[in-house]
């Protein structure tokens, strides 16, 4: 994980939920963990692919995650329903699209995928041997923990090697 | 999602699991789902993006995991350890990438994200407004279950896939 990918994500996220939400942000404590991430009542996953590569996770509690709904979607929710999520997506691909816009006037250009969203407390997500590099942003609206597995790219190595090969090996280092 | 994205992936896994693991596959009945997938023990998330994009699934029990893990690794496991973990992802990436190899030749170019697996059963994984078709992979160890909530996307559109609200934030930012 490199650093360098910090900032734009910080600043996205501080400029979104200044215009979204309505709330100044800060940055808490960065942390760096190689152990999987054990989830939280809400979480988000957005994969980024390009020059810079890897996922991005939002995690949440549920009453974060309404609160962010309710000012997002202008109506107050009192349940994650279908239209919560959609909101709480929608915040998590703001923040990702327009971190990758400031990632590519760095020079690492990259796409990201749609988002997807998980309920539920306690499972565990791994993201293998990408390290994390998390991102507590605090506010009066409440937490949002970011989790930053993003590495830089070797050309169009990524993908394609990992299943040119006719008998591949798991244990091997991805690129 | 369109059901012509559905056979690159049932071929690539019949594939790959024959090659890696010495296994048959048959295909269980197909569903097409709109709400939220509550996990199996294990899943394996890959992102694709291009003119195919979505998400894509593999979920199977505990007892699958390591029956197809142990014999692609071609040494026992009995817990799902980190070496373990690696294994079934990469098995994950594997499929997914060779399902874009046989897109692409149907004219659809695609990558593929690094995969990410989650552990624990119960927990909700919504694909939003995009739909999943569920196809199961019956294999003699049990099944693997294979979602795909994939769209094709419009040429002049990235986030074809997202939701209204998005061109209406990218506005108010400015």
């Amino acid at each position: 994980m490199n650093v360098k990918f910090l900032n734009p994500f910080v600043d996205a996220a501080t400029e979104v939920i200044q215009a979204e939400i309505g709330y100044v942000t800060r940055r808490g404590e960065l942390r760096l963990e190689k152990e999987p991430y054990i989830t939280n009542d809400v979480t988000v996953i957005i994969s980024l692919i390009g020059q810079v590569v890897g996922n991005v996770i939002y995690s949440m509690s549920e009453s974060t995650a309404l609160f962010l709904a309710s000012r997002i979607m202008g109506e107050t929710f009192t349940a994650i329903n279908g239209l919560a999520q959609s909101g709480v997506a929608e915040l998590g691909n703001v923040i990702t699209g327009r971190a990758s816009v400031k990632l590519a006037n760095a020079g690492f250009g990259s796409v990201i995928s749609p988002p997807t969203l998980l309920r539920g407390k306690g499972a565990t997500i791994s993201t293998l041997d990408y390290a994390r590099l998390i991102v507590p942003l605090v506010g009066d609206w409440g937490q949002l923990e970011t989790h930053l597995a993003l590495r830089e790219a070797n050309g169009a190595r990524v993908v394609e090697e990992s299943f040119a090969a006719p008998s591949w090996n798991p244990a091997r280092e991805r690129p | 999602m369109d059901v012509n994205f559905m056979n690159p992936f049932v071929d690539s896994a019949a594939e790959v699991l024959k090659a890696e693991a010495g296994l048959s596959v048959t295909r269980g009945a197909i569903t097409m789902h709109k709400s939220a997938l509550t996990t199996n023990d294990i899943t394996v998330l890959l992102s694709m993006i291009g003119q195919v994009q979505g998400v894509v699934l593999y979920e199977m029990p505990f007892a699958t995991a390591l029956a197809l893990v142990s014999r692609v690794m071609g040494q026992e496991f009995a817990v799902f350890d980190n070496l373990a973990q690696s294994g079934m992802a990469e098995l994950g990436n594997v499929i997914t990438g060779r399902a874009t190899v046989r897109l692409s030749q149907a004219g659809y170019q695609a990558t593929i994200s690094p995969p990410t697996l989650i552990q624990g059963r119960g927990v909700t994984i919504s694909t939003l407004d995009f739909s999943r078709l569920v196809v199961p992979l019956v294999t003699e160890h049990g099944e693997l279950v294979v979602h795909l909530a994939l769209r094709q996307s419009a040429s002049d559109k990235q986030n074809v896939g997202l939701i209204p609200l998005v061109v209406e934030s990218q506005k108010a930012i400015g």
